[in-house]
């Protein structure tokens, strides 16, 4: 017997041919993107400069082959991993500030045994609040924040906190959504006020899985953070701007690099301590 | 090694601690980290949040210019999942048929794969247009490239994981590697693998979205120019067609996911 | 209203919906009693604890605690002091070690800077020290709860209940996911520490064989209804088939 398919997937099979299709016909059709003319002799010529630019032939000065131009990234390069660490720190506080309320069952008081009026009320503020900060990329964000602080790391660290916490808290909400809530009437039925119930039935529960999440987000902002640079939020990336605008190739190599160095470094602590956690 | 076992937690948490204490170092805190004017302008950019610029013109643009991000993501999302299909295929190792060069394909296309992702994609198009000029394919390579990547390392992933014995038996009726694919691996990991799509989607369209900076058009620029003019109630506009788009698609994905769960 | 008398049911009520839990249901309960609920599954075992527990409330009649009505106990600090509560095993919060799960029993006289240093450096080492000894794990004090097997899980939480020192227990299907040589573990436990405590016990079993040798009363419940409250060794073995058949003879 055949499975009948939902309506729902089928019109989504379709709208997504649809819009795949259309998107297509925009680009070629009415942008007149032609691929051939991307591989056009002149565009092949200006190609080839750029990567031997950025391989340094023919240049005198080759920026990866210097000892100053290395410590100078080398500093850029503890920004960058200073930057990305304050950007967590920050989306984990204020993930750790808002996550409870966020949950749904502690919203309908399922979690902590006690109901509110307002508790729904201060759950969809959270929610709002957490697609604001998930919906705008964190680029946007640090061109709006660059507005209010001074150039520098923190004005980037910002930006990227302002667009992970959205995303640590629903993640971390969907955490204490799971839980088990039968250790925790227990725990209530030996006494335990709401503060305690939270220290001693919910937090040691989610603990480990909020830190795998918050390493994982941290592994996405350590690869994000060269971008924030861009508008002139410090590290990596504001040198990497200056560089493209000088055209100093050899030294896009160089940040290149180290920036492939702290992705991979990211990606590796992530990745293990996935089992150290458990 | 019991008691590591339960001082763990006290150590891990007293060391990212300092470790946060460390980075704050890295300001320069005395000499005030705001422009002078930072938070009268704050409370500018606040305020425009409930007011937004709905004039007609600007409704158009960010209508139009939605729509060349969304389909700047489409089409940069249809080229990544092809690619991520083809590598991710390779990278799981399934195809080939010793144990040694099984080994192989999975290291080499693995590392592609995270050499691909490594790289953010507004670096991608940064690449693209310096050695292309500007093209939307600058910005559908961009995307595709990094997506790619990230898709076709969790395809891996899923083809690697699924159960070994339907995949035996399939091998036992004489199917050949290529078969064992297509009937036995695929079927198995398709709707996981849909689901994965449309939730990396989501994130394609705010990618998308910023691939202005290195003027490829679209909400992110039109962002930028109003910021640049300082018409913080216009940017609110445009932000709120990228909050609208991106929650519609979220929307639609996850209602998705919640149907072929079924 | 005689003084022993810790807890008094007068005509309880209890309705899901349309389906009847528990229709006007009386009994008495002295203090140090050791009470068995029996009864199939459905007769309103589990609803009669939940009232107990003040989990649910009654749609009528009168339920007295220590000569009290329950509203009196709506604090949850001060029904911790009156009421301990034992279910299967996952009462426990398993990430943490055995320790904090035991002395979460003292969490009803604890503020909250005492409740979260002792998260940090635990305190009253010594009562869950002893604690622990009484029902057997002396050598468990850091393990992680999860680690242990379910037997031991039960004895955690009785060792919680010790640090709690409520005067009634409600024990609601206490063993009902332990094999047999670990439920006759947990139950003697559970009386021999209850008796030296002077609690009163009121535990819902699945199983007559335990009712009979743990407890010194049974209370039959069926579809709701009192079905006998004898003692112990009063209890026929007729009155058990009839008990447990699935249809009433007419």
């Amino acid at each position: 017997m055949k499975k009948r398919r939902s309506p729902f997937l089928t019109f989504s099979f379709y709208a997504f041919l649809l819009l795949i299709a259309s998107s297509w016909y925009f680009v070629i059709g009415i942008k007149n993107a032609s691929l051939t003319e991307l591989f056009s002799k002149e565009n092949l010529e200006y190609a080839t400069k750029f990567f031997k630019g950025l391989l340094g032939v023919g240049q005198e000065e080759i920026a990866f082959l210097n000892r100053d131009s290395w410590s100078d990234a080398f500093k850029l390069t503890v920004e960058t991993l200073q930057m990305s660490i304050m950007a967590i720190g920050f989306s984990t506080i204020v993930m750790f500030l808002t996550v409870i309320p966020a949950a749904r069952n502690v919203a309908d008081g399922t979690l902590t045994l006690s109901r509110r009026w307002y508790r729904w009320f201060v759950f969809g503020l959270i929610r709002v609040s957490y697609i604001f900060s998930r919906a705008i990329p964190e680029l946007v964000w640090a061109m709006i924040v660059i507005f209010i602080f001074k150039p520098g790391i923190l004005p980037g660290a910002i930006a990227l906190a302002l667009h992970n916490f959205g995303i640590l808290g629903k993640l971390c909400a969907e955490v204490i959504e799971d839980t088990d809530s039968r250790p925790i009437r227990n725990l209530a039925s030996a006494g335990a006020n709401r503060a305690q119930i939270l220290m001693y039935g919910v937090f040691p529960t989610v603990l480990p899985q909020f830190l795998t999440y918050i390493l994982y987000r941290w592994e996405v902002i350590m690869r994000t953070t060269i971008v924030v640079g861009f508008v002139g939020a410090g590290g990596l990336g504001q040198e990497f701007k200056l560089s493209m605008s000088f055209f100093h190739y050899t030294e896009i190599t160089l940040l290149l690099i180290c920036y492939l160095i702290l992705v991979i470094i990211a990606d590796y602590i992530s990745e293990k301590s996935r089992f150290f956690v458990k | 090694m019991l008691s590591f076992d339960l001082h763990k937690r006290k150590f891990l948490t007293v060391f990212l601690l300092l470790l946060f204490a460390w980075s704050l170092m890295g300001v320069n805190w005395q000499e005030g980290v705001m422009h002078s004017s930072g938070i009268s302008t704050a409370g500018e950019i606040f305020a425009a949040m409930f007011t937004p610029d709905l004039s007609m013109d600007i409704l158009l643009l960010a209508a139009e210019s939605s729509w060349l991000t969304l389909a700047y993501a489409t089409a940069g999302m249809s080229l990544a999942l092809i690619l991520a299909l083809i590598f991710g295929i390779l990278a799981s190792g399934v195809l080939s048929s010793g144990k040694r060069s099984r080994t192989l394909m999975k290291g080499s296309f693995r590392g592609v794969l995270g050499f691909m992702r490594a790289i953010h994609e507004l670096v991608w198009a940064w690449l693209f247009v310096a050695s292309f000029g500007l093209s939307p394919y600058a910005a559908i390579f961009a995307l595709a490239i990094p997506y790619g990547g990230i898709l076709g390392r969790i395809f891996a992933d899923m083809i690697n994981d699924v159960p070994e014995e339907p995949i035996k038996a399939l091998r036992a009726t004489g199917a050949s590697r290529l078969q064992c694919l297509f009937y036995g691996y695929l079927p198995s990991v398709k709707n996981s693998m849909i689901s994965y799509t449309m939730y990396r989607y989501e994130c394609a369209v705010r990618s998308s979205a910023i691939m202005s900076f290195v003027g490829l058009g679209g909400l992110g620029y039109q962002i930028q120019l109003s910021l640049d003019d300082l018409h913080y109630d216009e940017v609110w506009t445009f932000l709120y067609f990228l909050i609208i788009l991106v929650v519609i698609i979220d929307g639609w994905s996850n209602m998705l996911r919640r149907r072929m769960a079924q | 209203m005689s003084e022993k008398n810790i807890i008094e049911i007068n005509q309880i009520s209890k309705n899901y919906e349309r389906k009847i839990a528990l229709s006007s249901l009386s009994f008495v309960v002295e203090k140090g009693e050791l009470i068995a609920l029996i009864g199939p599954s459905g007769a309103g075992k589990t609803t009669l604890l939940n009232l107990l527990a003040s989990i649910l409330e009654a749609d009528s009649g009168e339920l007295l605690v220590d000569g009290k009505p329950m509203s009196q106990f709506s604090d949850q600090k001060k029904r911790a002091k009156k009421i301990g509560i034992i279910r299967q095993q996952f009462d426990l919060v398993g990430q943490l070690p055995v320790i904090h799960n035991v002395l979460a029993g003292r969490l009803a006289d604890w503020g909250f800077f005492k409740s979260l240093f002792n998260l940090f450096i635990p305190q009253e080492r010594q009562e869950a020290t002893t604690a622990l000894k009484r029902v057997g794990l002396p050598d468990k004090l850091y393990e992680r709860t999860s680690n242990l097997s379910g037997g031991e899980q039960q004895r955690v939480a009785l060792a919680r209940l010790l640090m709690q020192k409520p005067e009634i227990i409600l024990a609601d299907e206490p063993v009902a996911s332990l094999d047999p040589a670990r439920a006759d573990d947990v139950l003697d436990m559970l009386t021999k520490l209850a008796k030296e405590e002077h609690q009163t016990v009121i535990a819902s079993l699945h199983s007559v064989d335990y009712a009979r040798k743990y407890f010194t009363r049974l209370i039959a419940l069926k579809n709701g209804k009192l079905f006998f409250d004898l003692p112990a060794d009063q209890v026929t073995d007729k009155q058990l088939e009839e008990l447990y058949q699935l249809k009433e003879l007419s």
